[in-house]
């Protein structure tokens, strides 16, 4: 990996930026194809009181509208040649607009993006397009659409609530119908400032052209750094459940709380093999994976989280540049059928109580750690990635993230593993997010505490059976006031 | 062998000077077949250090020829990962986790695709444990069941998506005969019945699960020589079968077809006007020529995205489709519809568009600039070994091997606007058109 990290004031001139110009990241190559990354060290927890999804509808206002001398008919038929285009992600502390293009097209494909980031066009028809476009997300997308990404986005907002990160990054209806152009102007000059700004640059760019790039994002206000105070969130006591109400074939479950580690911590390494044992992202390897799909059939798959993960059902690696201050551990547990929700959720934290009582195995410990030592590199297979992951360790205060986890992983051991585990994972004071059509039938049982026996298809063995016994009465304490109804169409 | 992303197409810049040929795919491959049948494709590219691995089966939904057995393809390619006697389940998953590797499969209508990615080191063994699965492939019945009911709730999971049930009965209302007429996923009857189907799962895999059905794609850090003596070594004993399915054909469609999905919840309205198409071909016109038509009149450069999504703003998702596949399907175009009021009129701006199409040539030089568009677009996504594997994959299922991705293109860059009118004529016409509409609540 050839990364260089360069303080922009190396590249030209201090007069034309001053100190706090913004940072470059570059990664040279020979590849006919340029990628960039321009990150915001700002977000939806930016967004004013009463103005929740201002930071994504600015960034939707700057990545799929026009500038100050383009229509945005303009701008797509001018890319439309290129094949190439401007894609914009918004979350609690980034916002990130990035875009590839073949290196014949370099310069024509720069000056938009460019002025697309700094001349910002505000025009009234894109502005009601987009909000719109946001308004739809939530309403048809989110609550209509799909049930797993609906319960995440819930589970985060009951963590959150009363924080700077207590809202869904595209906003509330409610403010977005409010919303104005004013709104967004207001945002973009207090928040999109050069002290903000990391360029990510990578492949067949010319030499020169790093400070052609600098020099132009130089012209953003210094502003100063903003960084958004964030309260340690509050876990409730005991378990706290969501049960969103709407009309659907199954039940999709999110749980999680709080954790006080992130990357650069000393526990993340320890806490990354401990969620890839328990349920490695949309692979077959993990715990939770094999208890409650491969052997029993619940469902379609179930895995952990030691970091945000949005859009997982539609891909297999993470997005870079989702970076936090805060994270929370989650479980994901996909639909299931509904005369099984009840003894689907004991057994997910039954294996998870299990696993913090007698930890990982030395063998499962070695096997895990390989995997992530090896599997690190396939995070960063494309350029787009290799920057994006090295804009990330820039915020989190590491170094390049595949060096780190490799070294951090070589010197962990069981026994770390098993102490942060106990110290970092829990099975209550947590929240869980249950998004099904009979909300009263399913808070009944939960209260109730009744056995939940299992129905299967076709014959167990012995040893399935026996843990069925245990986990179709496990106690799970749910106590009714701590059970909230919630119809769909009043979420978000 | 060439590593050639640096002698890409169109000419490139100086840097990348002296390009030895003007394909559209750039790598050199090396392609071979074994005595069984079973066919090697090998792609070294310049991504150091990882190799991924795509084993392309030719059997998809498409196959599903028996009354009663929609979804199998699918529910067979879950059942892949239920081990062998050498590599029970865990054995299979500890394996991969050693060699870091990302593993995964999907179905599609014409093939079955499993994927894996590694260091290159571990080719071997993950070359010989794949080995080893297609062909000793061993699951009790009591554990096919169980698989069933997670593909059930892969079902349940699609389910709460309108776009899912939208191309379920288009497609079950502009077919009567050809197994196109269910998705991928199958018909939700089917999939309750699976638990039942475990005799018939064995024979699927005795039928397709042979090497004259299978092509190995190798792309990245991989010396062709080493993975031709590694795939002889594990593969080569692998016997040939004799099975050839017997696809219903479509009869032509002899009028206008229509369907409503009333959704039982709130959401937008779609409507989806689908034509019957041609097959998938790298000679003749007619489907290539209808992948441009898709980005001339229905992409977001297009006048009528232009009218629709951002001046009238009627509507917020918009898009055409004519995926390849073996036998002929659909061109489809696709709106989701802010207001149900707006529903007809967004379905005559679509049908005027299409009759445009037959009225009169399209300009040339944005005709060009759609053909531009498609080299690049190719271009950009051959950014890793993995993508790179993924769409020969996508191309291998349908002529087993890369070199079609070529022929497509240069047909591409012979079409002409009277080829795009003629084509148009051909296909947009009534007889041949389904319209299906969704409406969610209280819309009709």
């Amino acid at each position: 990996m050839r990364t260089a990290l360069i303080p922009a004031v190396l590249l030209a001139s201090a007069s034309l930026w001053g100190a706090s110009g913004p940072q470059l990241v570059t990664m040279p190559g020979k590849s006919p194809l340029v990628t960039f990354r321009f990150v915001f060290l700002t977000g939806s927890a930016s967004d004013p009181a009463g103005k929740e999804g201002a930071a994504a509808l600015t960034a939707a206002m700057m990545a799929e509208a026009g500038t100050r001398d383009m229509t945005y008919k303009q701008i797509v038929d001018a890319l439309f040649p290129m094949a190439a285009s401007v894609s914009r992600q918004v979350d609690k502390e980034m916002i990130t607009f990035s875009g590839t293009t073949h290196v014949d097209n370099l310069q024509a494909y720069y000056k938009i993006f460019r002025d697309m980031l700094l001349s910002p066009g505000w025009r009234k028809e894109d502005f009601e397009r987009l909000r719109d476009d946001a308004v739809n997300y939530l309403k048809v997308t989110l609550r209509g659409n799909n049930d797993e990404e609906l319960g995440k986005e819930v589970l985060y907002t009951r963590i959150y609530a009363g924080h700077p990160y207590g809202h869904e990054n595209t906003g509330t209806i409610a403010s977005l119908q409010k919303m104005t152009i004013a709104d967004l102007q207001a945002f973009y000059r207090a928040n999109f400032t050069r002290s903000n700004l990391i360029i990510g640059l990578a492949g067949g760019y010319p030499d020169s052209f790093p400070k052609q790039v600098v020099s132009d994002f130089s012209k953003l206000p210094a502003g100063p750094p903003k960084a958004v105070r964030l309260p340690e969130p509050r876990p409730p006591k005991g378990v706290r459940v969501t049960i969103v109400e709407k009309d659907t074939r199954s039940v999709a479950y999110s749980i999680g709380f709080p954790i006080s580690v992130k990357r650069g911590d000393p526990d993340y390494p320890a806490l990354l093999v401990a969620q890839s044992y328990l349920g490695q992202h949309r692979m077959s390897g993990g715990l939770l994976f094999e208890r409650m799909r491969q052997a029993r059939g619940l469902n379609y798959g179930d895995y952990a989280y030691i970091e945000y993960f949005p859009r997982g059902m539609f891909q297999f690696e993470p997005d870079p540049n989702l970076a936090r201050r805060q994270q929370i551990f989650q479980i994901w547990i996909r639909p299931v059928e509904p005369a099984n929700a009840h003894f689907a959720l004991r057994l997910a934290l039954y294996q998870l109580d299990k696993f913090i009582k007698e930890g990982i195995s030395e063998e499962d410990f070695e096997r895990t750690r390989t995997f992530l030592t090896k599997y690190v590199n396939l995070l960063m297979k494309t350029k787009n990635a290799e920057l994006g992951y090295a804009i990330d360790s820039r915020f989190y205060g590491i170094g390049d993230y595949a060096t780190y986890v490799k070294t951090s992983l070589a010197k962990l051991t069981r026994e770390d593993v098993n102490r942060a585990i106990r110290k970092h994972l829990r099975t209550t004071d947590l929240d869980i997010v249950a998004v099904a059509k009979d909300a009263a039938g399913l808070k009944k049982q939960l209260v109730s505490g009744e056995p939940s026996p299992v129905t299967y298809v076709s014959p167990k063995p012995k040893e399935i059976l026996e843990e069925d016994k245990i986990v179709e009465r496990w106690k799970i304490d749910v106590r009714p006031e701590a059970v909230t109804i919630i119809p769909v169409e009043q979420v978000f | 062998m060439v590593p050639a992303i640096a002698l890409v197409l169109l000419g490139c810049v100086a840097a990348f000077s002296a390009p030895a040929a003007q394909k559209v795919f750039p790598y050199e491959y090396d392609q071979h077949d074994f005595p069984n049948g079973l066919r090697l494709i090998t792609i070294p590219t310049d991504y150091p250090n990882v190799v991924s691995l795509y084993i392309v089966v030719q059997a998809g939904s498409r196959n599903e020829v028996e009354p009663g057995k929609s979804g199998f393809a699918h529910l067979f390619e879950h059942m892949m990962f239920r081990g062998t006697p050498t590599y029970p389940p865990a054995k299979y998953e500890a394996t991969l986790q050693k060699a870091g590797a990302a593993s995964n499969a999907y179905t599609t209508d014409d093939h079955t695709a499993y994927h894996t990615t590694f260091s290159k080191e571990d080719l071997e063994t993950i070359l010989g444990m794949e080995a080893d699965r297609f062909q000793n492939l061993s699951y009790s019945e009591e554990d096919f069941k169980t698989e069933t009911r997670a593909v059930l709730g892969e079902y349940n999971k699609n389910s709460a998506n309108p776009a899912s049930k939208l191309y379920e009965v288009l497609r079950d209302t502009a077919f009567d005969r050809h197994t196109y007429k269910h998705t991928t996923m199958g018909f939700l009857k089917d999939i309750e019945d699976m638990p039942n189907q475990y005799e018939y799962s064995r024979l699927f895999f005795d039928r397709y699960y042979r090497p004259e059905y299978t092509t190995i794609i190798l792309a990245g850090d991989v010396n062709p020589a080493t993975a031709r003596a590694l795939v002889e070594k594990y593969w080569g004993a692998w016997k040939r079968g004799s099975y050839r399915p017997e696809i219903p054909a479509e009869p032509a469609q002899q009028g206008p077809r229509k369907n409503h999905i009333q959704w039982p919840t709130e959401t937008l309205p779609w409507i989806a006007i689908a034509h019957r198409g041609p097959a998938y071909s790298d000679q003749q016109k007619d489907q290539p020529a209808l992948d441009l038509i898709s980005f001339l009149g229905f992409s977001e450069s297009s006048d009528l995205y232009q009218k629709l999504v951002i001046q009238e703003q009627k509507v917020d998702v918009f898009g055409a489709d004519t995926p390849d596949r073996v036998d002929p399907y659909l061109f489809t175009v696709l709106a989701r519809v802010k207001k149900p009021a707006d529903l007809d009129s967004v379905r005559d701006d679509i049908l005027t568009t299409l009759a445009e199409f037959k009225d009169k040539p399209v300009d040339p030089e944005r005709l060009d600039k759609v053909k531009k568009h498609l080299r690049y677009s190719f271009a950009l996504a051959m950014n890793n070994s993995e993508a790179i594997a993924s769409i020969v994959a996508r191309y291998v299922a349908l002529r087993r091997t890369p070199e079609t991705i070529n022929r497509l293109y240069a047909v591409y860059d012979s079409i002409t606007p009277e080829d795009i009118q003629a084509v148009a004529k051909k296909y947009f016409n009534e007889n041949n058109r389904t319209i299906v509409t969704l409406t969610g609540g209280n819309a009709q």
